[in-house]
Protein backbone atom coordinates (compact mmCIF):
# COMPACT_ATOMS: atom_id res chain seq x y z
CA UNK A 1 0.00 0.00 0.00
CA UNK A 2 1.12 3.54 -0.71
CA UNK A 3 3.49 5.03 1.77
CA UNK A 4 4.74 8.19 0.09
CA UNK A 5 2.60 11.12 1.21
CA UNK A 6 2.41 14.13 -1.06
CA UNK A 7 1.82 17.69 0.11
CA UNK A 8 -0.20 20.09 -1.99
CA UNK A 9 -0.34 23.85 -1.55
CA UNK A 10 1.99 26.56 -0.36
CA UNK A 11 1.91 30.09 0.99
CA UNK A 12 -1.46 31.29 2.22
CA UNK A 13 -3.23 28.23 0.95
CA UNK A 14 -4.27 25.59 3.45
CA UNK A 15 -1.88 22.74 2.74
CA UNK A 16 -3.38 19.36 1.93
CA UNK A 17 -1.53 16.14 2.57
CA UNK A 18 -2.50 12.97 0.71
CA UNK A 19 -1.17 9.62 1.87
CA UNK A 20 -1.38 6.55 4.00
CA UNK A 21 -3.48 6.74 7.19
CA UNK A 22 -4.36 10.38 6.48
CA UNK A 23 -7.86 11.83 6.17
CA UNK A 24 -9.52 11.35 2.81
CA UNK A 25 -8.95 14.34 0.52
CA UNK A 26 -11.58 15.58 -1.91
CA UNK A 27 -10.57 16.96 -5.30
CA UNK A 28 -13.49 18.54 -7.09
CA UNK A 29 -15.27 21.31 -8.86
CA UNK A 30 -16.98 21.91 -12.18
CA UNK A 31 -15.40 20.03 -15.07
CA UNK A 32 -14.70 23.24 -16.94
CA UNK A 33 -14.38 26.82 -15.80
CA UNK A 34 -17.56 28.21 -17.33
CA UNK A 35 -17.25 31.77 -16.07
CA UNK A 36 -15.63 33.64 -13.20
CA UNK A 37 -18.90 33.96 -11.32
CA UNK A 38 -19.84 30.31 -11.75
CA UNK A 39 -16.40 29.05 -10.66
CA UNK A 40 -16.57 31.36 -7.65
CA UNK A 41 -20.04 30.18 -6.72
CA UNK A 42 -19.00 26.53 -6.96
CA UNK A 43 -15.85 27.11 -4.92
CA UNK A 44 -17.91 28.85 -2.26
CA UNK A 45 -20.52 26.10 -2.06
CA UNK A 46 -18.01 23.23 -2.03
CA UNK A 47 -15.86 25.05 0.50
CA UNK A 48 -18.78 25.30 2.90
CA UNK A 49 -19.63 21.63 2.53
CA UNK A 50 -16.03 20.52 3.07
CA UNK A 51 -15.74 22.81 6.07
CA UNK A 52 -18.89 21.33 7.58
CA UNK A 53 -17.66 17.79 7.00
CA UNK A 54 -14.07 18.62 7.96
CA UNK A 55 -12.74 17.22 4.69
CA UNK A 56 -9.54 18.70 3.23
CA UNK A 57 -10.09 19.59 -0.40
CA UNK A 58 -8.63 20.92 -3.63
CA UNK A 59 -10.61 22.96 -6.16
CA UNK A 60 -10.48 21.48 -9.65
CA UNK A 61 -11.66 23.08 -12.84
CA UNK A 62 -10.13 23.11 -16.29
CA UNK A 63 -9.44 26.09 -18.53
CA UNK A 64 -9.24 24.12 -21.78
CA UNK A 65 -11.11 20.95 -22.67
CA UNK A 66 -9.05 19.66 -25.55
CA UNK A 67 -10.46 16.14 -25.59
CA UNK A 68 -14.11 16.91 -26.36
CA UNK A 69 -15.73 14.58 -28.85
CA UNK A 70 -17.23 17.38 -30.91
CA UNK A 71 -15.79 20.62 -32.24
CA UNK A 72 -19.10 22.19 -31.30
CA UNK A 73 -18.71 21.39 -27.61
CA UNK A 74 -17.54 24.04 -25.16
CA UNK A 75 -13.76 24.17 -25.31
CA UNK A 76 -13.04 26.33 -22.30
CA UNK A 77 -12.19 29.90 -21.33
CA UNK A 78 -8.55 29.51 -22.31
CA UNK A 79 -5.24 29.43 -20.47
CA UNK A 80 -4.89 33.08 -19.45
CA UNK A 81 -8.44 33.76 -18.28
CA UNK A 82 -8.74 30.34 -16.72
CA UNK A 83 -5.57 30.60 -14.68
CA UNK A 84 -6.53 34.12 -13.55
CA UNK A 85 -9.79 32.75 -12.21
CA UNK A 86 -8.08 29.80 -10.52
CA UNK A 87 -5.54 32.15 -8.99
CA UNK A 88 -8.32 34.31 -7.52
CA UNK A 89 -10.19 31.29 -6.14
CA UNK A 90 -6.95 30.14 -4.57
CA UNK A 91 -6.52 33.49 -2.83
CA UNK A 92 -10.14 34.04 -1.87
CA UNK A 93 -10.78 30.59 -0.42
CA UNK A 94 -7.22 29.72 0.59
CA UNK A 95 -7.73 26.39 -1.10
CA UNK A 96 -5.23 24.61 -3.37
CA UNK A 97 -6.32 24.59 -7.00
CA UNK A 98 -5.73 22.26 -9.92
CA UNK A 99 -6.39 22.01 -13.63
CA UNK A 100 -5.28 19.55 -16.24
CA UNK A 101 -3.23 20.65 -19.24
CA UNK A 102 -3.09 18.92 -22.59
CA UNK A 103 -0.30 20.85 -24.31
CA UNK A 104 3.28 20.83 -22.96
CA UNK A 105 3.44 24.57 -23.62
CA UNK A 106 0.71 25.16 -21.02
CA UNK A 107 2.58 23.32 -18.26
CA UNK A 108 4.68 26.25 -17.06
CA UNK A 109 1.87 28.77 -16.58
CA UNK A 110 -0.32 26.02 -15.10
CA UNK A 111 2.38 25.12 -12.60
CA UNK A 112 2.86 28.77 -11.67
CA UNK A 113 -0.75 29.02 -10.51
CA UNK A 114 -1.90 25.51 -9.66
CA UNK A 115 -0.79 23.62 -6.58
CA UNK A 116 -1.37 20.30 -8.32
CA UNK A 117 -1.02 19.75 -12.08
CA UNK A 118 -3.19 17.13 -13.70
CA UNK A 119 -2.25 14.91 -16.62
CA UNK A 120 -5.32 13.87 -18.61
CA UNK A 121 -5.97 10.14 -18.74
CA UNK A 122 -5.74 10.04 -22.55
CA UNK A 123 -2.22 11.47 -22.32
CA UNK A 124 -0.98 9.43 -19.37
CA UNK A 125 1.94 7.92 -21.21
CA UNK A 126 2.75 10.91 -23.44
CA UNK A 127 6.40 11.58 -22.62
CA UNK A 128 6.33 15.27 -23.57
CA UNK A 129 3.35 15.88 -21.26
CA UNK A 130 4.86 13.89 -18.38
CA UNK A 131 8.16 15.72 -18.77
CA UNK A 132 6.45 19.10 -18.83
CA UNK A 133 4.40 18.16 -15.76
CA UNK A 134 7.50 17.00 -13.89
CA UNK A 135 9.37 20.20 -14.70
CA UNK A 136 6.68 22.35 -13.10
CA UNK A 137 8.03 21.08 -9.78
CA UNK A 138 4.46 20.72 -8.55
CA UNK A 139 2.82 17.48 -7.41
CA UNK A 140 1.33 15.62 -10.37
CA UNK A 141 -2.11 14.10 -10.58
CA UNK A 142 -1.71 11.27 -13.09
CA UNK A 143 -4.88 9.57 -14.25
CA UNK A 144 -4.76 6.02 -15.50
CA UNK A 145 -5.76 5.95 -19.16
CA UNK A 146 -8.94 4.04 -19.85
CA UNK A 147 -6.86 1.87 -22.18
CA UNK A 148 -4.12 1.16 -19.63
CA UNK A 149 -3.70 -1.68 -17.20
CA UNK A 150 -2.94 -0.53 -13.66
CA UNK A 151 0.43 -2.28 -13.65
CA UNK A 152 1.50 -0.50 -16.83
CA UNK A 153 1.14 2.84 -15.03
CA UNK A 154 4.51 2.05 -13.53
CA UNK A 155 6.09 3.02 -16.86
CA UNK A 156 4.59 6.52 -16.63
CA UNK A 157 5.55 6.80 -12.96
CA UNK A 158 9.13 5.93 -13.84
CA UNK A 159 9.16 8.50 -16.62
CA UNK A 160 8.08 11.22 -14.18
CA UNK A 161 10.63 10.09 -11.60
CA UNK A 162 13.36 10.13 -14.21
CA UNK A 163 12.50 13.78 -14.89
CA UNK A 164 13.14 14.57 -11.23
CA UNK A 165 9.63 14.68 -9.75
CA UNK A 166 8.47 12.20 -7.14
CA UNK A 167 5.24 13.80 -6.00
CA UNK A 168 2.62 11.73 -7.79
CA UNK A 169 -1.03 10.90 -7.22
CA UNK A 170 -2.41 8.01 -9.29
CA UNK A 171 -6.09 7.88 -10.18
CA UNK A 172 -8.45 5.28 -11.57
CA UNK A 173 -11.18 6.72 -13.76
CA UNK A 174 -12.45 3.48 -15.27
CA UNK A 175 -11.26 1.12 -17.94
CA UNK A 176 -12.68 0.57 -21.41
CA UNK A 177 -14.79 -2.52 -21.81
CA UNK A 178 -15.34 -2.77 -25.54
CA UNK A 179 -16.77 0.40 -27.10
CA UNK A 180 -18.51 3.32 -25.32
CA UNK A 181 -18.36 1.60 -21.95
CA UNK A 182 -16.20 1.87 -18.87
CA UNK A 183 -15.93 -0.52 -15.96
CA UNK A 184 -14.15 -0.21 -12.64
CA UNK A 185 -11.80 -2.91 -11.58
CA UNK A 186 -11.23 -2.00 -7.94
CA UNK A 187 -8.03 -4.02 -7.98
CA UNK A 188 -6.59 -1.04 -9.87
CA UNK A 189 -6.34 0.80 -6.56
CA UNK A 190 -4.15 -1.59 -4.56
CA UNK A 191 -2.17 -2.45 -7.68
CA UNK A 192 -1.33 1.19 -8.42
CA UNK A 193 -0.62 1.87 -4.76
CA UNK A 194 2.13 -0.73 -4.93
CA UNK A 195 4.15 2.01 -6.65
CA UNK A 196 4.32 3.55 -3.18
CA UNK A 197 2.37 6.63 -4.31
CA UNK A 198 -1.07 7.59 -3.01
CA UNK A 199 -4.11 6.65 -5.06
CA UNK A 200 -7.36 8.40 -5.90
CA UNK A 201 -10.69 7.30 -7.31
CA UNK A 202 -12.43 9.45 -9.92
CA UNK A 203 -16.09 8.61 -9.39
CA UNK A 204 -17.69 10.89 -11.94
CA UNK A 205 -15.58 9.92 -14.95
CA UNK A 206 -15.89 6.27 -13.97
CA UNK A 207 -19.61 6.32 -14.70
CA UNK A 208 -19.06 7.92 -18.10
CA UNK A 209 -20.23 6.17 -21.26
CA UNK A 210 -17.60 7.59 -23.60
CA UNK A 211 -19.06 9.21 -26.73
CA UNK A 212 -22.10 7.00 -26.33
CA UNK A 213 -24.44 9.74 -27.53
CA UNK A 214 -23.05 10.24 -31.01
CA UNK A 215 -20.83 13.23 -30.50
CA UNK A 216 -20.94 13.56 -26.72
CA UNK A 217 -20.42 11.23 -23.79
CA UNK A 218 -23.26 9.82 -21.74
CA UNK A 219 -23.14 8.70 -18.16
CA UNK A 220 -24.91 6.87 -15.39
CA UNK A 221 -24.72 9.26 -12.46
CA UNK A 222 -26.89 7.04 -10.31
CA UNK A 223 -23.92 4.72 -9.76
CA UNK A 224 -21.68 7.41 -8.23
CA UNK A 225 -22.48 6.67 -4.56
CA UNK A 226 -22.00 2.90 -4.75
CA UNK A 227 -18.73 3.24 -6.61
CA UNK A 228 -17.53 5.83 -4.10
CA UNK A 229 -18.31 3.50 -1.19
CA UNK A 230 -16.64 0.58 -2.97
CA UNK A 231 -13.48 2.56 -3.71
CA UNK A 232 -13.25 4.02 -0.20
CA UNK A 233 -13.66 0.53 1.23
CA UNK A 234 -11.03 -0.84 -1.10
CA UNK A 235 -8.55 1.83 -0.09
CA UNK A 236 -8.00 5.31 -1.50
CA UNK A 237 -6.22 8.40 -0.29
CA UNK A 238 -8.24 10.91 -2.28
CA UNK A 239 -11.60 11.08 -4.01
CA UNK A 240 -12.15 13.00 -7.24
CA UNK A 241 -15.58 14.13 -8.39
CA UNK A 242 -16.74 16.79 -10.78
CA UNK A 243 -19.63 18.75 -9.35
CA UNK A 244 -22.12 21.16 -10.86
CA UNK A 245 -25.06 23.10 -9.47
CA UNK A 246 -27.04 22.58 -12.67
CA UNK A 247 -25.78 19.38 -14.34
CA UNK A 248 -28.25 19.39 -17.19
CA UNK A 249 -26.91 22.73 -18.33
CA UNK A 250 -23.26 22.13 -17.52
CA UNK A 251 -21.04 23.18 -20.41
CA UNK A 252 -18.82 20.10 -20.05
CA UNK A 253 -19.53 16.51 -18.99
CA UNK A 254 -23.16 17.28 -18.28
CA UNK A 255 -24.03 13.59 -18.19
CA UNK A 256 -21.46 12.64 -15.59
CA UNK A 257 -21.08 15.52 -13.13
CA UNK A 258 -22.52 15.05 -9.68
CA UNK A 259 -25.32 17.41 -8.80
CA UNK A 260 -24.07 19.75 -6.08
CA UNK A 261 -27.15 18.99 -4.02
CA UNK A 262 -25.86 15.43 -3.51
CA UNK A 263 -22.26 16.32 -2.72
CA UNK A 264 -22.61 16.45 1.05
CA UNK A 265 -24.39 13.10 1.12
CA UNK A 266 -21.77 11.37 -1.05
CA UNK A 267 -18.79 12.94 0.71
CA UNK A 268 -20.20 12.04 4.13
CA UNK A 269 -20.41 8.40 3.10
CA UNK A 270 -16.95 8.44 1.57
CA UNK A 271 -15.52 9.86 4.75
CA UNK A 272 -17.31 7.34 6.96
CA UNK A 273 -16.20 4.36 4.86
CA UNK A 274 -12.64 5.70 4.72
CA UNK A 275 -12.51 6.05 8.49
CA UNK A 276 -14.05 2.63 8.99
CA UNK A 277 -11.41 1.12 6.74
CA UNK A 278 -8.61 2.77 8.71
CA UNK A 279 -10.17 1.47 11.94
CA UNK A 280 -10.37 -2.05 10.49
CA UNK A 281 -6.74 -1.95 9.40
CA UNK A 282 -5.79 -0.82 12.89
CA UNK A 283 -7.78 -3.65 14.45
CA UNK A 284 -6.95 -6.48 12.05
CA UNK A 285 -3.63 -5.35 10.61
CA UNK A 286 -2.64 -4.20 7.15
CA UNK A 287 -3.94 -5.93 4.03
CA UNK A 288 -1.36 -8.69 4.35
CA UNK A 289 -3.48 -11.69 3.47
CA UNK A 290 -1.47 -13.74 0.97
CA UNK A 291 0.70 -10.67 0.53
CA UNK A 292 3.63 -12.80 -0.60
CA UNK A 293 1.65 -13.57 -3.74
CA UNK A 294 0.87 -9.96 -4.61
CA UNK A 295 4.17 -8.21 -5.31
CA UNK A 296 2.96 -6.14 -8.20
CA UNK A 297 5.80 -3.65 -8.49
CA UNK B 1 34.44 -35.76 -5.52
CA UNK B 2 36.87 -33.38 -7.24
CA UNK B 3 40.15 -32.82 -5.43
CA UNK B 4 42.08 -30.58 -7.85
CA UNK B 5 43.10 -27.33 -6.19
CA UNK B 6 45.07 -25.59 -8.90
CA UNK B 7 42.32 -23.69 -10.69
CA UNK B 8 40.44 -20.96 -8.90
CA UNK B 9 37.09 -19.36 -9.71
CA UNK B 10 38.53 -16.24 -11.34
CA UNK B 11 40.26 -18.45 -13.94
CA UNK B 12 37.02 -19.55 -15.52
CA UNK B 13 34.27 -17.19 -14.36
CA UNK B 14 32.27 -15.21 -16.90
CA UNK B 15 32.93 -11.46 -16.90
CA UNK B 16 30.19 -8.91 -16.26
CA UNK B 17 29.74 -8.47 -20.01
CA UNK B 18 29.17 -12.17 -20.60
CA UNK B 19 25.91 -12.86 -18.79
CA UNK B 20 22.72 -11.09 -17.78
CA UNK B 21 23.38 -8.29 -15.26
CA UNK B 22 20.40 -6.07 -14.54
CA UNK B 23 19.83 -2.79 -12.71
CA UNK B 24 17.44 -2.76 -9.77
CA UNK B 25 14.65 -1.15 -11.80
CA UNK B 26 14.77 -3.77 -14.56
CA UNK B 27 11.45 -5.42 -15.22
CA UNK B 28 10.91 -9.12 -15.76
CA UNK B 29 10.63 -8.65 -19.52
CA UNK B 30 14.17 -7.21 -19.55
CA UNK B 31 15.36 -10.24 -17.60
CA UNK B 32 13.72 -12.67 -20.03
CA UNK B 33 15.32 -10.93 -23.00
CA UNK B 34 18.78 -10.79 -21.49
CA UNK B 35 18.70 -14.36 -20.21
CA UNK B 36 17.63 -15.52 -23.67
CA UNK B 37 20.35 -13.42 -25.31
CA UNK B 38 23.08 -14.97 -23.17
CA UNK B 39 21.41 -18.39 -23.22
CA UNK B 40 21.81 -18.69 -19.46
CA UNK B 41 18.93 -19.20 -17.05
CA UNK B 42 20.15 -16.66 -14.56
CA UNK B 43 20.24 -12.89 -14.06
CA UNK B 44 22.17 -11.03 -11.40
CA UNK B 45 20.51 -7.84 -10.19
CA UNK B 46 22.81 -5.10 -8.92
CA UNK B 47 22.49 -1.55 -7.66
CA UNK B 48 24.29 1.45 -9.17
CA UNK B 49 27.46 0.47 -7.28
CA UNK B 50 27.31 -3.06 -8.69
CA UNK B 51 26.45 -4.51 -5.28
CA UNK B 52 24.55 -7.77 -5.72
CA UNK B 53 20.88 -7.35 -4.70
CA UNK B 54 19.49 -10.64 -5.87
CA UNK B 55 19.66 -13.51 -8.32
CA UNK B 56 16.86 -14.53 -10.63
CA UNK B 57 16.77 -17.96 -12.24
CA UNK B 58 14.47 -19.82 -14.60
CA UNK B 59 13.41 -21.93 -11.63
CA UNK B 60 12.44 -18.89 -9.54
CA UNK B 61 10.26 -17.62 -12.36
CA UNK B 62 8.70 -21.03 -12.94
CA UNK B 63 7.81 -21.44 -9.26
CA UNK B 64 6.49 -17.88 -8.99
CA UNK B 65 4.27 -18.25 -12.06
CA UNK B 66 2.61 -21.27 -10.45
CA UNK B 67 2.16 -19.44 -7.16
CA UNK B 68 1.19 -15.95 -8.30
CA UNK B 69 -1.01 -16.61 -11.34
CA UNK B 70 -0.78 -13.14 -12.76
CA UNK B 71 -1.55 -12.41 -16.38
CA UNK B 72 1.53 -12.44 -18.58
CA UNK B 73 1.27 -8.70 -19.24
CA UNK B 74 1.24 -8.00 -15.50
CA UNK B 75 4.11 -10.38 -14.87
CA UNK B 76 6.23 -8.76 -17.61
CA UNK B 77 6.15 -5.38 -15.87
CA UNK B 78 7.00 -6.68 -12.40
CA UNK B 79 10.37 -5.60 -11.08
CA UNK B 80 12.71 -8.52 -11.71
CA UNK B 81 14.04 -8.02 -8.20
CA UNK B 82 10.80 -9.02 -6.50
CA UNK B 83 11.03 -12.46 -8.09
CA UNK B 84 14.72 -12.85 -7.24
CA UNK B 85 16.40 -14.66 -4.37
CA UNK B 86 17.68 -11.84 -2.17
CA UNK B 87 20.40 -13.76 -0.32
CA UNK B 88 21.83 -16.06 -2.96
CA UNK B 89 24.68 -18.48 -2.56
CA UNK B 90 27.87 -16.78 -3.79
CA UNK B 91 31.59 -17.44 -3.98
CA UNK B 92 34.70 -15.28 -3.99
CA UNK B 93 36.96 -15.16 -7.02
CA UNK B 94 39.80 -16.82 -5.08
CA UNK B 95 37.78 -19.90 -4.14
CA UNK B 96 39.21 -23.07 -5.64
CA UNK B 97 37.27 -24.31 -8.63
CA UNK B 98 36.74 -27.74 -7.10
CA UNK B 99 35.33 -26.19 -3.94
CA UNK B 100 32.98 -24.06 -5.97
CA UNK B 101 31.78 -27.03 -8.00
CA UNK B 102 31.23 -29.03 -4.84
CA UNK B 103 29.19 -26.13 -3.51
CA UNK B 104 27.06 -26.14 -6.65
CA UNK B 105 26.52 -29.88 -6.28
CA UNK B 106 25.62 -29.47 -2.63
CA UNK B 107 23.13 -26.66 -3.33
CA UNK B 108 21.93 -28.26 -6.58
CA UNK B 109 22.54 -25.10 -8.60
CA UNK B 110 24.18 -24.46 -11.94
CA UNK B 111 25.59 -21.00 -11.40
CA UNK B 112 27.38 -19.10 -8.67
CA UNK B 113 27.63 -15.31 -8.63
CA UNK B 114 31.17 -14.24 -7.83
CA UNK B 115 31.39 -11.34 -5.39
CA UNK B 116 34.08 -9.41 -3.54
CA UNK B 117 34.23 -9.02 0.24
CA UNK B 118 31.85 -6.06 0.08
CA UNK B 119 29.37 -7.98 -2.10
CA UNK B 120 30.31 -6.27 -5.37
CA UNK B 121 29.47 -8.50 -8.31
CA UNK B 122 32.59 -9.57 -10.19
CA UNK B 123 31.40 -12.36 -12.42
CA UNK B 124 29.51 -15.61 -12.68
CA UNK B 125 30.72 -19.17 -12.40
CA UNK B 126 28.71 -21.40 -14.73
CA UNK B 127 28.86 -25.15 -14.24
CA UNK B 128 29.73 -26.19 -17.81
CA UNK B 129 32.88 -24.09 -18.38
CA UNK B 130 33.95 -24.88 -14.82
CA UNK B 131 33.82 -28.64 -15.43
CA UNK B 132 35.39 -28.25 -18.86
CA UNK B 133 38.30 -26.35 -17.30
CA UNK B 134 38.80 -29.04 -14.69
CA UNK B 135 38.72 -31.78 -17.33
CA UNK B 136 41.22 -29.90 -19.48
CA UNK B 137 43.49 -29.51 -16.51
CA UNK B 138 43.56 -33.21 -15.72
Amino acid sequence: MSNKAIEIGSGLVKKVKIGKNLPLVFIGGPCAIESRSHADKMANEISEICLRLDIPWIFKSCYDKDCRSSLNSFHGVGVDDGLNILSDIRKDYKVPVTSDFSDPAWAKPTGEVCDLVQVPAYLCRQTSILKAAAFTGKPIHLKKGQFMSPWNMKNSVRKIESFGNNQILLTDRGTFMGYNMLVNDMRCLPIMSETGYPVCFDATHSIQLPTSMGDISGGQREYIPCLVRAAAGCGINALFMEVHDDPDNALSDANTVLDLKYLECVLSQAKRVHELRLDLLKEFGEDNVHKEEANCF
Amino acid sequence: MFTKKKLIVSDVMLGLDQFSVLGEQAILKDAFEKMSYWNLGISCIVNSEKKLLGVLTDGDIRRNILKIQKTLSQLFVDDALIHAVKKPVTVSSSTSLSQAINLMEEKRIWDLPVVSNNNTLQGLLHLHPAIKALLNES
